[in-house]
């Protein structure tokens, strides 16, 4: 059946959602406070990495990440052709890198669980390691090697969607500064800061960090905290970092642009999104470690953005069970370039009716109980 | 009279030791470690960046408590690696303290016992706070202690595992001949897990996936400080006796006052 859906948030979630809500023949708004990909999307890095970002288990978080960069080939390209915009999508491989010989059995471990989930994974040290990344400090003592991990330029991944939904038909509303749900219990009513309304059968809640303002609204209890991630980018000649290169203290990744991204300093400073000294300065501090040529560089870019982290780590999707035209994307933390896909699959298909996949219960967005 | 523990040169009010790693982010992080009630950190020395560890990516969130960190030395296979692992912690300034851990197996990471007594023997002659990691054997506890341990922590279960205690029977007798603290470390799950350890007469409790894995890391921290206290208290309180069958709370009416 063709509905009308109302997507709060127009960030890279709300977006991906709108993107394939339309293309299932949906009618489809998406109502943004500022401007679409203003906050943690415009400053994410990009990675999709779902063995770095995983490295414990198999869980269900981890496997919702896998889906979604076996998405990411067809997807992108379908971004892509639609919009008739471009934007940096590089299989790269990544090197999580060791400096102690004790990290080499959680190395292992890791390496254990992760080939049974299609990792090619292999630990590489001395010289075939320095081989992949020739500029790699030598006091790095072995690296997880994983082909399967890639990443893209996410402003302009952002950027892309945007049009996409746009020239699909996607209505997008921007500035609208502040959003009140009017009605959700007999339809849904969206109401603006300028006073405007708008209707639809359905409502689809993307508004990652700032969902938790709708705890009241729907009586649940909605444990989303913004967590602040502040980035930097080194200007560099050539292509001096091959892979995604991730360690302990964070993580670094060579743009085709030329820029060499490295993030990140998480912190908890609420919905500020000003940088510190000492958030960048750690980062500088650290990077020489992993490469010994940016001891004396400077970055030329620093930025932060929120992410929008939930109490237990999982993200919020799903209806709620008592009123099902409201349906929750919400809360994907440091993965919400890379779950895009995946996440547009998910909610689609809960505002459509259909089953989701059995691990799909865990992210459940009445989890934590009423509010 | 309070009822505190006192480890190498520090006096405790908490028997909670807690685990820095797996939390889904910094705020519930630094939230569950502030409800805990925890005064003893613990975290692998590999993680670490020791070069300027108030920069670091976990420390960097605890700094403005007042805690003990004791650094263990996860990922060590052997008593000669995890000795080096410990003189680098203490370099940095971080703590005297020390957990030695040692595990040989990537798949159930039990402790190497043999290296464990090893390592245990030259850390502590070189002046270190030493809280060996080590299985539930009750003479090797045993030799831990002779070794020098400042306190002697036996895993209830593999790491991460929650499987709860599996040989209580051990761990009582570990308790009933121990003369330093016994702190279980590893592998319980629940509130009940922590409270039977109390119970069993141990002096603390060490935990990190239990609480950081839950839905609510924050409410599970909580519960965790009060399982422990209530364990304790029950410990020292003595339970009853098992019985077959029933005896009526009222009492028999020839003792009645009438």
């Amino acid at each position: 059946m063709r509905e009308s859906v109302v997507i709060m948030g127009g960030g890279v979630i709300g977006l991906s959602c709108a993107f394939e809500l339309r293309r299932r023949g949906h009618q489809v708004t998406v109502l943004e406070l500022t401007r679409c990909g203003g906050q943690a999307s415009g400053a994410a890095a990009g990675m999709l990495a779902p063995y770095s970002e995983n490295v414990e288990g198999p869980d269900a978080f981890f496997r919702f990440c896998l889906e979604s960069l076996r998405l990411y080939p067809e997807w992108q390209a379908d971004v892509k052709r639609i919009s008739g915009r471009t934007f940096e999508y590089t299989h790269s491989g990544s090197l999580y890198v060791a400096y102690h010989e004790a990290d080499m059995l959680a190395l292992e471990g890791r390496l254990l669980w992760q080939r049974e989930y299609g990792s090619s994974g292999s630990i590489v040290e001395g010289e075939a390691l320095f081989r992949l990344e020739p500029q790699l400090s030598r006091d790095v003592r072995a690296a997880l090697h994983t082909p399967e991990e890639s990443h893209l330029y996410a402003p302009h991944y952002v950027a892309a969607l945007e049009q996409a939904c746009r020239v699909t038909g996607v209505r997008i509303h921007e500035n609208l500064e502040r959003l009140s749900v009017a009605d959700w219990q007999n339809e849904i009513a969206i109401q603006s800061a300028d006073g405007r309304v708008f209707g639809a059968d359905r409502l689809l809640v993307c508004s990652g960090a700032w969902a938790q303002e709708l705890s009241a609204t729907f009586g649940i209890r909605i444990p989303v905290y913004p967590i602040r991630g502040q980035i930097c980018a080194y200007e560099v000649d050539g292509k001096p970092v091959q892979h995604m290169v991730f360690g302990n203290q964070g993580y670094l990744v060579g743009k085709e642009n030329g820029s060499l991204v490295c993030g990140a300093s998480e912190d908890v400073a609420g919905f500020d999104t000003s940088v510190t000294e000492k958030g960048i300065e750690r980062l500088r501090k650290w990077n020489k470690n992993a490469f010994p040529f940016l001891a004396d560089k400077t970055p030329f870019h620093r930025w932060a953005g929120l992410r929008p982290a939930t109490q237990d780590g999982y993200p919020l999707i799903g209806a709620l069970g008592g009123a099902k035209r409201v349906v929750f994307a919400a809360g994907h933390y440091r993965n919400g370039i890379l779950l895009s896909p995946a996440t547009a699959m998910l909610a689609a298909d809960c505002l459509e009716g259909r089953a989701p996949a059995e691990y799909a219960q865990a992210f459940s967005p009445e989890r934590f109980g009423s509010g | 009279m309070a009822d505190g523990l006192r480890i190498g040169n520090i006096e405790l009010s908490s028997r909670f030791f807690i685990g820095t790693g797996l939390y889904p982010n910094p705020y519930v992080q630094m939230e569950a470690i502030r409800a805990s009630g925890a005064q003893v950190l613990t975290f692998a020395i590999r993680r670490i960046n020791l070069e300027s560890t108030e920069d670091d990516s976990i420390l960097q969130h605890v700094q403005n408590g007042q805690y003990t960190y004791l650094p263990n030395t996860s990922g060590a296979r052997t008593a000669d690696e995890a000795v080096r692992i410990a003189r680098l912690a203490r370099a940095s300034g971080l703590s005297e303290w020390i957990k030695v851990e040692i595990s040989a197996n990537e798949r159930t990471l039990l402790p190497d016992p043999i290296e464990t007594l090893k390592a245990t023997e030259i850390l502590t002659k070189e002046g270190f706070t030493v809280l060996p990691y080590t299985s539930d054997d009750p003479i090797l506890c045993k030799r831990l202690e002779e070794a020098g341990a400042a306190a002697v922590m036996p895993g209830a279960a593999p790491i991460g595992t929650g499987l709860g205690i599996l040989n209580p029977y051990n761990l009582g007798l570990i308790v009933e001949d121990a003369q330093v603290p016994i702190i279980v470390d590893a592998g319980l799950g629940s509130v009940s897990d922590v409270a039977q350890a109390m119970e069993l007469g141990v002096s603390g409790v060490l935990m990190n996936t239990p609480v950081a894995k839950a839905r609510d890391p924050i409410g599970m921290a909580q519960a965790m400080r009060m399982g422990i206290e209530a364990g304790r208290l029950a410990y020292l309180a003595g339970r009853i006796d098992k019985k077959r069958y029933a005896s009526a709370s009222s009492g028999l009416d020839a003792f009645k006052l009438h």
